[in-house]
């Protein structure tokens, strides 16, 4: 049933200049007229505004704004990725979601998307405001056949995947503090957490959960979060399309995970470096132990923030950049 | 220079072989082990680093305290992450470089803790790198008898986390 409707979205959304019959749908699609009038009635039910004219036939006029699984569907190009999607319309956290279903043996690739997280997971259990239909609150379910201690360089591959997409998109410049979040004129825009279940030397899954502020509002933004959160709106002065960005962003992803496992590392690490924040510049550097002011000067081959303390340079893997 | 986890192998395999001595070479590090009646040598050129002291230690403790009967040891399941040491408890490693966290939150419980039942599938805590959470789960059935890092602290691939004293 879902298949024939994508089909008939698909149809209809490259033809969307002229009418097509219901007699050419019918046969396109090798069902009844009166099915595919059915299934014209479950697509505005779905959002979509149809115009029939008889005499001449059908046509989309309008997309729903409203997400489901099948308006991300439509025209997504994608090969593995988001074959299988979840929407939800309120969820406590895609995050809780995607780690049951990946444990359920859901399928490399599945996509879950929600309009709102009521308890939006951040580090360490922080909560991530995710604003009712404001912004794009999704997590990627994988199945990598890498070592688990390469893992970690998927955050990063993530991080430059939502930068391209923002570069390529919008008009803005964003940036990546180290490892993973998305700047943009010097606020967050943007964060990833990702989260892995593994054995010694085989990834079970890996849950990449990637959170953005999109047409939030000054209003939208929490008080405790002024001048350090932002959203593309705030940015740019205007509304951006929550579905096309995430078909974007999961089409980009598709293929840099692709060059990725055929190239390695060296591609992520140029990309990100190309997209890194304040390099060069001196930061306050914490890890749980220590704190200090030094400069950060890149990434390592494996991913590592290459910083400097007191004159020499070492490699971090945990660590909270201050600025 | 080897890894913890190479020398924990090798150890093994000379253990469970004729060898009475092996020495190692590579870019001015050896690593020397002796089997039988003579001390029980560990000694790389380079200062030592902690994990190997850690083996010599552990092999001293085979030493002092009673011999588990052999056939116990054996039928002990040997699972790829859990390193058997010579009391015949088993390790918990950690498979990656990153910060170890024994909770989920700095006011969470932690997870697990001296005295804990775990079961296989049992998350003992978690190892971070990069924003990238990884849940380490038991794979190995028993109590856990010591926690080996604090929390907050970096751990090396192949680091020993917890020592589990299985059934």
């Amino acid at each position: 049933m879902e298949s024939t409707r994508n089909k008939l979205i698909q149809i209809l959304a490259n033809n969307d200049s002229t009418y097509i019959s219901g007699q050419q749908l019918s046969k396109e699609l090798a069902i009844s007229r009166s099915a595919v009038w059915k299934h014209m009635k479950e697509l505005e039910k779905d959002g979509y505004t149809i115009e029939g004219v008889s005499n001449k036939g059908y046509r989309i006029i309008a997309y729903p704004e409203k997400l489901s699984s099948n308006t991300i569907k439509w025209g997504l190009n994608t090969n593995w990725l988001g074959k299988t999607i979840y929407h939800k319309e309120s969820i406590p956290s895609t995050q809780i979601l995607a780690k049951q279903l990946a444990s359920d043996d859901t399928e490399h690739g599945t996509v879950i998307i929600a309009d709102e997280q009521t308890m939006g997971k951040g580090r360490l259990n922080r909560t991530w405001h995710s604003t009712n239909g404001k912004g794009i609150w999704m997590s990627l379910v994988l199945r990598p056949r890498l070592l688990p201690h390469l893992a970690p360089q998927l955050t990063l591959l993530t991080a430059t995947v939502l930068c391209d997409v923002l570069a390529k998109v919008t008009p803005l410049n964003p940036a990546i503090k180290w490892p993973n979040d998305i700047f943009i004129n010097h606020k967050k825009v943007a964060g990833i957490l990702t989260e892995m279940q593994a054995e010694q030397d085989q990834i079970q899954y890996v849950v990449i959960g990637i959170g953005i502020n999109v047409n939030h509002t000054e209003q939208d933004i929490p008080k405790d979060l002024k001048g350090k959160a932002t959203s593309l709106r705030l940015e740019s002065d205007r509304d951006w399309d929550i579905r096309d960005m995430i078909q974007n962003i999961l089409l980009t992803f598709e293929s840099a995970y692709q060059v990725y496992l055929d190239q390695g590392f060296p591609v992520v690490k140029e990309k990100w470096e190309n997209y890194g924040y304040k390099l060069g510049e001196s930061v306050w550097i914490n890890t749980m132990k220590d704190r200090w002011y030094g400069s950060i000067l890149g990434i390592a081959e494996d991913g590592a923030l290459l910083a400097e303390k007191e004159g020499e340079q070492i490699k971090l893997y945990s660590a909270e950049i201050e600025w | 220079m080897l890894k913890v986890q190479e020398i924990r192998e090798l150890i093994k395999l000379i253990d469970q072989s004729s060898i009475d001595e092996f020495t190692y070479e590579s870019n001015g590090t050896s690593v020397t082990m002796k089997k039988g009646q003579d001390p029980i040598a560990v000694q790389p050129k380079e200062p030592s680093t902690q994990p190997i002291v850690k083996e010599v230690e552990t092999d001293k403790q085979k030493e002092k305290q009673a011999p588990v009967p052999q056939d116990e040891t054996e039928t002990q399941e040997d699972s790829t992450p859990v390193a058997k040491d010579a009391a015949g408890d088993q390790e918990i490693v950690s498979p990656m470089v990153g910060t170890f966290y024994a909770a989920s939150s700095p006011e969470s419980d932690p997870y697990v803790k001296v005295g804990s039942r775990v079961e296989n599938d049992t998350i003992v805590c978690i190892v971070e790198a990069m924003k990238l959470f990884n849940e380490i789960e038991a794979e190995v059935t028993g109590e856990i008898v010591e926690v080996l890092v604090q929390d907050g602290e970096l751990v090396e691939y192949g680091q020993p986390l917890f020592r589990v004293k299985t059934k």
